[in-house]
């Protein structure tokens, strides 16, 4: 398979494909055996840089393990246009703190969740579960059997991760955040 | 000191919805005096703290409550603040309070990032496809293969499905008897004869509709006490006689309407 054959069908596969897709995929689908991962991820490469410029309206990311195509952010508004779409859905404080916690400290009860905000998140968790950027994972082993919860991978498409050790350390956002006050 | 905002009689509660709980006004308090996290002067900021919820006039019971607890846990820390304390090497007793601040304080700036990441990544779409796939593939078949006997099974299969899904609708009859009727009825004969057999009387319908009817008659006729039933034994006949209560026409008539 030549090089331009490789680019053109693993662009045609990435339009097409239902979320993201793995590299591992990617070799399986297009079966040659001159065609393995390092030759994938070379034309990915050399796609995410011709993809990225001013005059294209599509844009290559990796997330959640596996790439998929995007448009860039700076469209959304010809798009909620085209589409008819006023204003997405925000996430509150609440959710967003919600969300922090366990992601930062997966798995996690709500107990826990609660302890740490001061504040009752029932709710907040239920919106969470209910938009997918929370699953279950099982219960914890002790008194009254809590669940627990973990970030999807819905939640790792959204915010653009790899893997869930990806977000930032706390700490340091901390440190920049004083470093920058004084 | 802040001031303590006066809210508006109709205003909604939104001086402390803004803090999404306790630990969150806490840390707007400490910032906003400009103080050290790890040398909280509890008194002034168990004041302010009291001064916020006070301005609230009314709060959701659920968030309410987080913020009543905290209140609380500052009045019993500036308590022991003020006591003085006995030995030298004694805790201070804000430690559990500056560590759950501090490790909330982490969780906000991770929320914070969370929603700057939002923000944008919100903005991004991808293809939608949902109404281009079809199915998986399906086995084809050669044209040659195709003959008017598989068309006709095919029609069949597709009406067999289509029936499947569409099941014929329930007609819904206008009723032919009235429990009123059958209360006025049942409850003349009982009067007149002192004595009914309700089995026989039902097993004598044919209408299962009727038989219905007949018997949520009784079955009010025995409430307004109008009736009484008694059976000797299990599956002997129930006999009707007289109750303790004369009904009028109209009362049963409109027995439906004390019955709520």
């Amino acid at each position: 398979m030549d090089s331009e054959t490789l680019t053109a069908s693993i662009e045609a596969i990435l339009l097409t494909a239902k979320g993201p897709v793995a590299v591992a995929a990617l070799v399986e689908a297009l079966d040659d055996k001159d065609v393995g991962a390092e030759q994938v991820e070379t034309a990915l490469a050399s796609m995410v840089d011709a993809w990225d410029r001013p005059a294209s309206g599509i844009r290559l990311e990796k997330v959640a393990d596996g790439w998929r195509c995007v448009t860039p952010a700076a469209l959304d508004s010809y798009l909620r246009s085209y589409h008819g779409i006023a204003a997405r859905q925000r996430l509150s404080q609440a959710a967003l703190e919600v969300l922090a916690i366990i992601a930062h400290r997966q798995p996690v009860t709500l107990p826990e969740i609660n302890f740490i905000r001061g504040a009752n998140s029932a709710s907040v968790v239920r919106t969470l579960l209910e938009r997918k950027l929370l699953r279950m994972a099982g219960r914890k082993k002790v008194v009254g059997k809590p669940f627990l919860y973990r970030t999807s991978k819905e939640f790792l498409i959204h915010f653009g991760l790899e893997r869930p050790e990806d977000l930032p350390d706390p700490e340091e956002l901390v440190r920049d955040e004083t470093v920058s006050a004084d | 000191m802040t001031t303590i905002h006066e809210p508006e009689s109709n205003s909604p509660p939104v001086e402390l919805t803004v803090f999404s709980g306790p630990l969150d006004l806490l840390l707007h308090l400490i910032r906003k005096n400009e103080v050290s996290i790890y040398d909280i002067p509890i008194v002034s900021i168990c004041a302010q703290y009291h001064a916020h919820l006070r301005a609230m006039q009314e709060l959701d019971l659920d968030i309410a409550g987080d913020f009543l607890w905290m209140a609380s846990w500052l009045l019993h820390l500036k308590s022991k603040m003020l006591l003085p304390s006995v030995d030298e090497g004694e805790e201070d007793p804000r430690d559990e309070l500056v560590e759950r601040l501090l490790a909330y304080r982490r969780i906000k700036e991770l929320a914070s990032y969370l929603h700057d990441s939002d923000i944008v990544r919100r903005c991004l779409w991808t293809p939608d496809l949902e109404t281009k796939i079809s199915s998986p593939a399906e086995p084809e078949l050669d044209w040659e293969d195709v003959d008017l006997r598989l068309l006709a099974q095919t029609y069949l299969d597709v009406m067999q499905r289509f029936e499947a899904s569409h099941p014929p609708p329930i007609e819904v009859l206008p009723l032919r008897y009235k429990v009123e009727e059958k209360m006025t009825d049942i409850y003349r004969r009982v009067v007149a004869d002192g004595l009914v057999p309700l089995l026989r009387d039902l097993n004598s319908r044919s209408d299962p509709e009727e038989v219905v009817a007949v018997v949520v008659a009784v079955l009010e006729l025995i409430r307004l006490r109008g009736v009484f039933a008694e059976q000797r034994k299990a599956f002997a006949e129930i006999y009707l006689r007289p109750g303790d209560r004369k009904l009028s026409t109209a009362e049963m008539l409109h027995h439906g309407e004390n019955s709520g």
